[in-house]
């Protein structure tokens, strides 16, 4: 492992500072690890608040602001907050409209999220939970429970946040963002595993020739190995499984996004979109929104995540309604 | 006739501390095979944070409360959530400031019950789970024995536990999509709980 660290323990306090310093017209440290608005959103708007660990920069933090989240909770390397934590944002942003809590499915952001639901409920708070598992890795038969919260989180995270920003209620605003969770569906695959740059070890490793098709956002591993594949072959391969999960079909519009993990170059993503969409395009579905960048990596792993999502007809304006965040903007 | 007491805990997490330092790297690297890696470090500042507050306890239902809370404040993920759980629950299995055996192990089972309630793991998959309900089986099982052998046979159990999962397939986690790869590996979480359980089991007598 090479990287430019100070102490591995401070690691993820030091980022949130240089990140918030960086942003500081957008994004606050609220206390140790609770990133919120600098501008906060009135109060008869529904906050929206999300957990997870560090290491996957941006995300999630990379998109608290106007018009996407209200509160990032943040943990440690690859690892959850824990409930007090959760708990103190919940009551920092506590409203009579209420919060709507999106938890990514991994084992341990859901234990912090259930105990931390317990304990807002004792508080009184008006809290909605809303997990995310669109990795169809597991295949499309396995119940959700089984299936992880990937970076389709963030489309997520835009389209909620700018219906709370409309001001819709609690209710409508969980209504929208389960429809979405339930119309997208994500594939990674990596070419390289990655380090835990606290320790230094390798959470996963590949041969150099082989690449590995549902492997996880921490590199845990999804059982696909074959040898490396062109971008062409490996769009494909990844595109038609997504079409089936989302059942799109000719005249759907759709939101596909490819997200790179940390090491795989634009270039290549630039050449894996090209074929998704053309892929998408012979079958008569729409890409109206498309996106290909860095939103949630992994420690140097080379690789990307596909994500394809179905988009009703509310969900349109609500992704290309303004948002302001250090990582995504819409003017 | 020994009784447990917030004395003797304050040693029994002392130790266990130690243990788990020692080891940590032993827990990260076997984590490494089928998780992040983590585990060293998640369990070690769990226990670090466990630890701190035992040793300013002097009420022995607040203190296991408070042991609960400052391990769940500790960003490692499931690991400060389960052995907080587990200390918020013995929390709520315990009356009084020293325990004959019978309360011992109605305090561990009621800690047992409360990590239940925050994971679906149970023998077999893989998990601490694997460690610690042997772990509090075996304390139940002994009760008429005293204290030290109720935690020696706990330690006993909890060490059979982990070496169990190694034929394991895993069903929580990260781990459990690598399927039959995991075959083979020790899980990281059960072996901490049985080197957990030894120390618990060696403080406690070396206390007073």
């Amino acid at each position: 492992m090479k990287k430019f660290l100070n102490d591995p323990n401070d690691i993820t306090a030091e980022l949130l500072e240089g990140y918030t310093l960086a942003y500081a017209d957008k994004v606050s440290l609220m206390s140790e690890k609770i990133v919120v608005r600098t501008h906060a959103k009135s109060e008869d708007k529904v906050a929206l608040v999300t957990l997870g660990g560090a290491g996957h920069e941006p995300a999630l933090s990379g998109f608290v602001g106007e018009g996407m989240l209200d509160a990032s909770v943040v943990g440690d390397i690859f690892a959850a907050p824990g409930a007090p934590k959760l708990l103190e944002a919940l009551k920092a942003l506590h409203r009579d409209v209420g919060i709507l809590l999106v938890v990514l499915n991994h084992a341990g952001d859901v234990m912090s999220a259930n105990m931390a639901m317990e304990l807002a409920k004792r508080e009184g708070l008006n809290v909605r939970m809303l997990l995310t598992h669109e990795d169809i890795s597991a295949g499309l038969e396995t119940p959700d429970e089984d299936r992880r919260g990937l970076a389709g989180c963030v489309p997520l995270f835009k389209v909620a946040g700018a219906a709370a920003e409309a001001g819709k209620s609690l209710d409508e605003v969980y209504e929208i963002a389960e429809r979405f969770s339930k119309q997208m569906a994500t594939l990674a695959v990596a070419m390289t595993g990655a380090t835990h740059p606290q320790n230094g070890q390798a959470i996963s490793e590949l041969p150099d020739d082989e690449m590995e098709i549902g492997m996880g956002q921490h590199g845990e591993a999804g059982g696909g190995r074959t040898k490396i594949l062109s971008a062409d072959e490996t769009a494909q391969k990844m595109i038609e499984p997504l079409i089936t999960a989302v059942d799109a079909k000719s005249g759907d519009k759709t939101m596909l996004i490819i997200n790179g993990t940390g090491a795989t170059t634009l270039m290549e993503m630039n050449l894996i979109f090209r074929k998704a969409y053309r892929v998408l395009e012979s079958r008569g579905i729409t890409v109206v929104s498309g996106l290909i960048d860095e939103i949630l990596t992994v420690q140097e792993m080379a690789g990307f995540q596909m994500i394809l999502c179905k988009l009703d007809a509310d969900h349109v304006p609500l992704l290309k309604a303004p948002c302001n965040t250090p990582y995504w903007t819409v003017r | 006739m020994a009784f447990l007491d917030c004395q003797r805990l304050a040693k029994m997490t002392a130790t266990a501390l130690a243990s788990l330092k020692e080891r940590a790297s032993e827990f990260s690297a076997l984590d490494a095979e089928t998780g992040d890696g983590d585990h060293g470090t998640a369990i070690v500042s769990a226990m670090t944070a466990v630890d701190r507050v035992a040793q300013e306890g002097t009420n022995l239902k607040k203190m296991l409360g408070d042991m609960g809370f400052a391990a769940m404040m500790e960003s490692c993920g499931s690991t400060s959530t389960l052995i907080g759980a587990l200390f918020l629950g013995m929390s709520d299995g315990v009356e009084g400031d020293s325990l004959n055996a019978a309360e011992t192990a109605a305090m561990f089972s009621a800690g047992l019950e409360k990590v239940k309630q925050q994971t679906k793991a149970s023998i077999g998959d893989k998990t601490m789970m694997d460690a610690l309900e042997p772990a509090v089986d075996a304390l139940v099982a002994n009760v008429e024995n005293g204290i030290p052998t109720m935690l020696q046979a706990a330690a006993e159990a909890a060490a059979k536990g982990a070496e169990n999962t190694k034929e394991m397939v895993a069903k929580f986690g990260r781990a459990r999509n690598l399927g039959e790869r995991v075959i083979g590996h020790l899980d990281a979480g059960a072996v901490s709980t049985a080197c957990t359980f030894e120390a618990f089991s060696r403080g406690f007598t070396a206390a007073v």
